[in-house]
C-alpha cells in the first residue's frame, strides 16, 4: 500500500465540504433505499444529477455514500414492512420482520446498522490490500483480456439469473445492440443513426439507466399502486441487549469477509452474500430452529455481508474499469460522464481519488450507522408517506436528472421508452443488470475485440495466447455451466426425494 | 392478452433480430483497415440474438397457458390508464417544457401525475406537493447545483 497516497486521500475524504457530501448522500441513499421496489441502482440514477457541477472526487464520494445508504435503507423497510428496497435485503426480512412483529423493531434495527457497520469495515480493510495489487496486475492486461474480462462479467451477471438464462442473454444481447449505435470510433463510420444527428454519438447510456430503473420501477408499482398499504410500526428503543449482541458477534464477523469475497466476484452481489451468509449461519447455529422466527443471528449475518458485499463490488470497478453489478454498472456510467475513468490506471495517474474514496468509505460507514440509529425515527416518517404521492416525484426527478445530462428535452421521450421497456422487462421476468452492463461496456468490448484481431493479424489464436486469457475462458464457461449444474442438482435432489415418497408409500 | 403478450414479445424480438441483421449487411465498408470491421460485431450479435429469440419462442410456446400474474395486472382495473396517462403526461412535459418553462410545466405535469394517480379527493395534498415540490427541485437544481433549467 502507499501510504503517501493513503494519507493524501485520507485529508481529502476528510475535507468538511466531502463530509457533508458523505453525509447527504449516506441520507438521500437511505431514504430512496428504504422505499419499497427501490433498491441502490434506482438510487444511484435518481441522485445522478446531484453530482452535476462538482469535481469528480466529491462525486464519486457522494454517489458510493448514496449506494451504501441505500443498502442500509433496504434492510429498514425489511424489517418494518416486510418488503425488501431490494434483492439483497431479502435475507433481513426473514429474522428482521418477525423481530418487529414481537416488539422487537428497534433492536433489530439497530442490530442490523452495527451489522452493516462491522461489515463494511471489514469490507474496507479488505479493499484497502486487494485493490492495489489488484489495479497494477490488471495492468498488464492486453486487449483480449480485456474482452475476455468484459465477456466473463457478461456471461457471470447472466448465468446467475438461473432458470432465466435465454431471457438473461436476451437483455446482455439488446443492451450490447444498443451499444453499437453512433460513429465507430475506429472507423468513423456511422452505425444505426437512421441519419439523425441526436443519434450519432450513440444512446446515451445514462438515459437507459434512469429509464429503466426509475421510471421503469414507478410503472411496474402501478400495477400494485391501490394495494400498497402504510403498516404503521412502533421502533421502540433503538438499542440491543448484551445477549443478542453476544449471539450476533460472530456472525457478523465470519459474514463480514465472506460478503467481501463474493462481492468482489463479477456478476455475485448483495442478494448473492447475503442468502449465503444466512444459509451458513442457519447450518452453524445451535438455534437453527429459531432462525425464521425472530433469530437474531439470521438478522445481523446477511446484513452483515451484503454491506460488506457492496464494498466489494466496487473494488472489480476502480480497479479495471469493469462494473460488476447493476449499481456499480451505473456508477460507472456516472463517473464517465464526470470525466473520470475507473480502471488500473485510476491508482497510477489519480491515486489521490481512488484513495479519498477509500477513505470515505470508512467515514460513510461511520456516518451511516449514526444516521440509522440516531435518526430512526425520522427515517421511519419516510415509510409513512403514501406511495402515491412518492412516485409522482420520482417521475419527476427523473425527468429533471436526464434534462441535465444533455439539456435536450427530446431525451424524455427516449427516458419514457426506456422507461416501457423497464417495466416489461419486470413483468416478463427479464433481468434488467445485463442489458445496463452490456450497454456500458459493450462499445469497449468491441472496440478492444477489434483491436485483439487487428493485433494478431485477424488470428483468434490472440485469445488464448496468455495464461490470464486462458484462466478468464475457463471461468467464463464455468460460469455458463454453473446453473445448468445447479438445475441438474436440484432435478436429481428432486427425484431422490420423489423416490423416497413413492418407497414410504 | 396474455397469449398475446407471451408470444409477441418473442415474435418482436425475432423480427428485430433480422432487421438489425439486415441493418448490420448494410453497414458502409470502411476506408480504413478490414472494411468489414465496423459489421462483424452488430452482424455476430444480430445472429446470437436470433439464435435467442426462437429459443425463447419456444420456451413460451411451451408454457403458453401458464398464469403470468404481473401480465394480467398490467390490464386490470386501472392499472392501463395509469400507465398509459402518465406516459402521455411525461410527453406533454416533453412538449412543453422549454416553451413555458421549468417551473409551470414542472408544477403542471407532477400535478397532473398526483391527480392521476392519488385521485382527485385529495386535491389539496396533490396541490400543496406539486407546487412545493418542484419549487424545492428549482431552488435545489437552479440555484444550489447550477443547472441551467428554462
Amino acid at each position: 500500500m502507499d501510504v503517501n497516497s493513503f494519507m493524501e486521500g485520507l485529508s481529502i475524504a476528510i475535507e468538511p465540504i466531502n463530509i457533508v457530501w458523505i453525509i447527504i448522500g449516506g441520507f438521500l441513499g437511505t431514504i430512496v433505499g428504504m422505499l419499497p421496489g427501490l433498491g441502490p441502482a434506482t438510487a444511484v440514477a435518481v441522485l445522478i444529477p446531484m453530482t452535476f457541477g462538482m469535481n469528480p472526487v466529491s462525486a464519486i464520494i457522494l454517489m458510493a455514500a448514496i449506494y451504501y445508504g441505500a443498502m442500509y435503507g433496504g434492510s429498514r423497510s425489511s424489517i418494518l414492512l416486510n418488503t425488501p428496497g431490494d434483492g439483497s435485503a431479502i435475507a433481513a426480512t426473514f429474522d428482521g420482520y418477525p423481530m418487529a412483529r414481537e416488539g422487537m423493531a428497534g433492536q433489530a434495527l439497530a442490530i442490523s446498522a452495527v451489522a452493516s457497520f462491522i461489515g463494511g469495515l471489514i469490507a474496507v480493510i479488505g479493499f484497502i490490500f486487494l485493490a492495489e495489487p489488484l489495479a497494477a496486475f490488471a495492468l498488464e492486461f492486453g486487449p483480449a483480456e480485456y474482452f475476455l474480462l468484459m465477456l466473463l462479467t457478461l456471461s457471470a451477471i447472466v448465468s446467475l439469473s438461473i432458470g432465466k438464462m435465454v431471457k438473461g442473454f436476451l437483455a446482455m444481447s439488446i443492451g450490447l445492440a444498443l451499444s453499437t449505435v453512433g460513429i465507430d470510433t475506429q472507423t468513423g463510420i456511422y452505425r444505426f443513426t437512421f441519419g439523425s444527428s441526436h443519434l450519432s454519438e450513440g444512446i446515451d447510456f445514462l438515459i437507459v439507466i434512469i429509464g429503466v430503473y426509475a421510471i421503469g420501477e414507478v410503472l411496474y408499482n402501478l400495477l400494485s399502486i391501490d394495494e400498497q398499504r402504510k403498516e404503521k410500526k412502533k421502533v421502540g428503543k433503538v438499542w440491543f441487549s448484551k445477549e443478542q449482541w453476544r449471539r450476533s458477534k460472530w456472525p457478523i464477523l465470519r459474514s463480514g469477509p465472506l460478503g467481501f469475497i463474493i462481492g468482489v466476484l463479477p456478476g455475485a452481489g448483495g442478494s448473492i452474500a447475503s442468502m449465503i451468509s444466512y444459509t451458513t449461519e442457519r447450518q452453524l447455529s445451535k438455534r437453527s430452529s429459531e432462525f425464521g422466527k425472530g433469530a437474531v443471528e439470521g438478522l445481523a449475518a446477511p446484513e452483515s455481508a451484503n454491506n460488506s458485499a457492496s464494498v466489494g463490488a466496487m473494488i472489480p470497478l476502480l480497479t479495471m474499469g469493469i462494473p460488476g453489478s447493476g449499481t456499480t454498472a451505473v456508477m460507472l456510467g456516472a463517473l464517465i460522464m464526470l470525466g473520470l475513468r475507473p480502471g488500473p490506471l485510476l491508482f497510477e495517474q489519480q491515486p489521490e481519488t481512488a484513495w479519498a474514496l477509500i477513505n470515505s468509505m470508512f467515514i460513510g460507514n461511520i456516518a451511516l450507522v449514526i444516521i440509522n440509529i440516531l435518526l430512526v425515527g425520522a427515517l421511519v416518517k419516510v415509510l409513512d408517506t403514501p406511495p402515491k404521492v412518492l412516485y409522482p416525484m420520482i417521475v419527476v426527478l427523473a425527468f429533471i436528472g436526464t434534462y441535465t445530462l444533455s439539456y435536450a428535452t427530446f431525451d424524455f421521450y427516449f427516458l419514457l421508452l426506456f422507461g416501457v421497456i423497464g417495466l416489461f422487462m419486470k413483468v416478463l421476468d427479464f433481468p434488467i443488470a445485463p442489458l445496463v452492463l452490456a450497454l456500458i461496456v459493450g462499445s469497449d468490448m468491441e472496440q478492444n475485440f477489434r483491436m485483439a484481431l487487428t493485433s494478431s493479424n485477424g488470428s483468434f489464436g490472440i485469445f488464448f495466447s496468455s495464461g490470464v486469457s486462458i484462466a478468464l475462458i475457463v471461468l467464463t464457461l464455468l460460469s455458463l455451466l454453473y446453473p445448468l449444474v445447479v438445475h441438474w442438482m436440484k432435478r436429481k435432489s428432486q427425484n431422490k426425494h420423489e423416490d423416497q415418497m413413492y418407497k414410504s408409500s | 392478452m396474455m397469449k398475446g403478450i407471451k408470444l409477441g414479445v418473442p415474435i418482436f424480438l425475432l423480427l428485430f433480430s433480422c432487421l438489425f441483421l439486415i441493418g448490420s449487411l448494410q453497414l458502409p465498408k470502411a476506408n480504413l483497415g478490414n472494411p468489414n470491421a465496423p459489421l462483424y460485431f452488430p452482424a455476430g450479435l444480430s445472429i446470437l440474438m436470433l439464435l435467442l429469440s426462437i429459443v425463447y419462442l419456444f420456451q413460451e410456446i411451451k408454457h403458453v397457458a401458464e398464469e403470468n400474474m404481473e401480465v394480467r395486472q398490467l390490464f386490470s382495473g386501472r392499472t392501463p390508464k395509469l400507465i398509459v396517462f402518465t406516459i402521455i403526461l411525461g410527453g406533454i412535459y416533453a412538449l412543453v417544457f422549454d416553451r413555458i418553462g421549468f417551473l409551470l410545466s414542472t408544477i403542471g405535469f407532477l400535478g397532473g401525475l398526483l391527480f392521476l394517480i392519488n385521485g382527485w379527493k385529495k386535491w389539496l395534498i396533490n396541490c400543496v406537493v406539486a407546487v412545493s415540490f418542484s419549487f424545492l427541485a428549482w431552488y435545489a437544481f437552479s440555484q444550489l447545483l447550477g443547472v441551467s433549467l428554462p
